[in-house]
């Protein structure tokens, strides 16, 4: 499999298949709260992306060259401080601070820059803005990326593949807060009836689109099936079989 | 000595990403910064931050924005009262006129056995449904009492009681939802000079004997209040409070005009002041009276 094809099949699966909102249940609180018009479902979604890419990022440069047990640049200042240590340095109890920590960060950086560049978003944000330092979809991508540094991953993850799970990870999200955003723009003209309308109706819709999205399931084995043995994989046997 | 670097080493690695942290956000907010009126930040620091929308704003901030920008006055937050509306005025540099929160006033007092010529409706069981037909009671403009008010109200603040709408001034913020969704318009918004407020309860235009015929309690027209004092103003067979005029320290004759009402429709609206607490406080509570059981013995001679 090629690095290109790797990329693709990453891609479709954090957006389509493992999608943060609709599979893994995180990052559910703007996802419902500003999911009631298009545009700012949008720049919700821009916000996510950018946020979780950089922190994503920091969080993968500060596990692999501090956190993780026996980091080069950690084990490098113990030995400067004390040339006989011969032991190997741990920081991993300081990962959860320390990924907060570069999410909140980040999401000040953001809310800077969305105020002096799109005051309207931002005050169409309003509280949901700050709040992305708690939305759960960012530590989750961010922990990941921690577990599959680890040498017991197998292949531990590069700073590229650590990019582009998190850049399609805020793409999936944006996908679904946008649908979700059609979806009630839509339904704000029909008629619900009394007893489902508000939070109701909506929380029914984000489960039948969580429903809709299960039907994705196995697209991604198909595709890999796709890249390694051409379209006969992934036909069915017997229509192989019978046809001419 | 190992536990001692890594703790050490911990500490300072959370020391320096918090100084490149810092050295980040700070040059950001440089390159971002946004001019803004230092003025709003002052308001917002005096406003009470209960976010609470009672002065029509989604939120301090706003309504911090919207001061500054002229288009609210000062004097809007519920929540701060006289002090903020004082503290803003003096940020904006502007005089503070006297002003008085608004709150509803329903113009009728008729309740389910006061209307007359009740028709049979059995429509859709809204005011604004009800008050297109014709013939559903005999007043065209007392209250209907189906209860759009009700529904319009966002802080449970008005009620129908009896047919009638009722307003609980206790949690009534003065949005003025009820009195704009009232399709009889007979709920107006009064600026109330004091907790408790002079009314007249009727909106009735008719002459007296044409309002007797369809309601017990409406107004007849007949002037005797005007008469008795120059507070009440009477147009169209219908009397009304001058609340431009209203001074609650200089009542003349009110207490004769409310007497002398042959309708009984002046009265009193609006939360208990704490003087009319005092009043009830120096009535005696009616004593208990002792049952005394030997007066259930009869002991009179005559039986029948």
């Amino acid at each position: 499999m090629s690095y290109l094809q790797s990329i693709f099949i990453t891609a479709v699966t954090m957006v389509l298949i493992n999608n943060m909102v609709l599979h893994y249940f995180v990052g559910i609180c703007p996802f419902i709260g500003v999911s009631r018009r298009v545009d700012t479902a949008f720049g919700m979604g821009c916000a996510v992306t950018f946020v979780v890419s950089i922190a994503a990022a920091l969080s993968w440069l500060l596990t692999y060259f501090v956190l993780s047990p026996g980091a080069p640049l950690a084990t490098w200042l113990v030995k400067l401080a004390n040339p006989a240590f011969a032991g190997t340095v741990n920081l991993s109890v300081l990962s959860y601070l320390v990924y907060i920590f570069v999410i909140a960060a980040t999401v000040q950086l953001v809310e800077m820059y969305v105020r002096k560049f799109f005051p309207g978003l931002y005050r169409a944000f309003g509280v949901f803005l700050p709040l992305i330092t708690t939305n759960c979809l960012i530590l989750f991508v961010c922990l990941e990326v921690m577990k599959n540094l680890s040498v017991d991953a197998g292949a531990p993850w590069g700073l590229d593949r650590t990019l582009i799970h998190a850049i399609s990870s805020g793409l999936g999200f944006m996908l679904a807060i946008v649908l979700m955003a059609g979806i009630r723009q839509e339904l704000d003209t029909c008629d619900v009836p009394a007893p489902l309308r508000g939070p109701a109706i909506t929380l029914i819709t984000a489960g039948i689109l969580a429903l809709a999205f299960l039907g994705f399931t196995g697209v991604d084995r198909n595709l890999i099936k796709l890249g390694e043995g051409g379209p006969e994989a992934v036909l069915p046997k017997g229509r192989v079989e019978a046809s001419p | 000595m190992m536990d001692l670097a890594t703790m050490a080493l911990a500490g300072g690695t959370m020391m320096g990403l918090g100084v490149a942290a810092g050295w980040v956000l700070g040059w950001a907010s440089r390159i971002f910064h946004v001019e803004v009126d230092p003025r709003i930040e002052r308001v917002n620091a005096v406003l009470p931050g209960a976010n609470c929308g009672g002065c029509g704003c989604t939120g301090c901030q706003l309504y911090a924005e919207a001061v500054v920008a002229g288009r609210i006055g000062p004097d809007k937050c519920t929540v701060g009262g006289p002090s903020v509306a004082q503290a803003i005025a003096e940020i904006l540099g502007v005089e503070l006129g006297e002003t008085w929160p608004f709150r509803p006033i329903v113009h009728c007092r008729a309740h389910t056995g006061d209307k007359l010529q009740m028709g049979n409706y059995s429509g859709e069981s809204t005011c604004a449904a009800a008050n297109l037909v014709n013939g559903v009671q005999g007043c065209t403009y007392g209250c209907l009492g189906f209860g759009d008010c009700e529904r319009a109200c966002e802080y449970d603040a008005i009620h129908v009681v009896d047919g009638l709408a009722t307003v609980d001034y206790e949690k009534c913020t003065g949005c003025g939802a009820c009195a704009r969704v009232c399709p009889r318009n007979i709920i107006t918004m009064v600026p109330f000079k004091r907790e408790r407020m002079l009314a007249v309860a009727c909106s009735n235009k008719d002459f007296g004997k044409d309002v007797r015929a369809v309601c017990k309690v409406g107004c007849l027209g007949c002037k005797a209040c005007s008469k008795a004092s120059g507070l009440f103003i009477v147009t169209d067979n219908l009397a009304r409070v001058d609340y431009d005029h209203y001074d609650p320290e200089h009542f003349v004759g009110v207490d004769v005009a409310i007497e002398k009402c042959p309708a009984q429709g002046i009265l009193y609206v609006g939360k208990p002041e704490k003087r009319d607490l005092e009043k009830l406080g120096d009535i005696e509570p009616p004593k208990l009276v002792e049952a005394n059981f030997r007066t259930t013995v009869d002991r009179t001679d005559w039986q029948g």
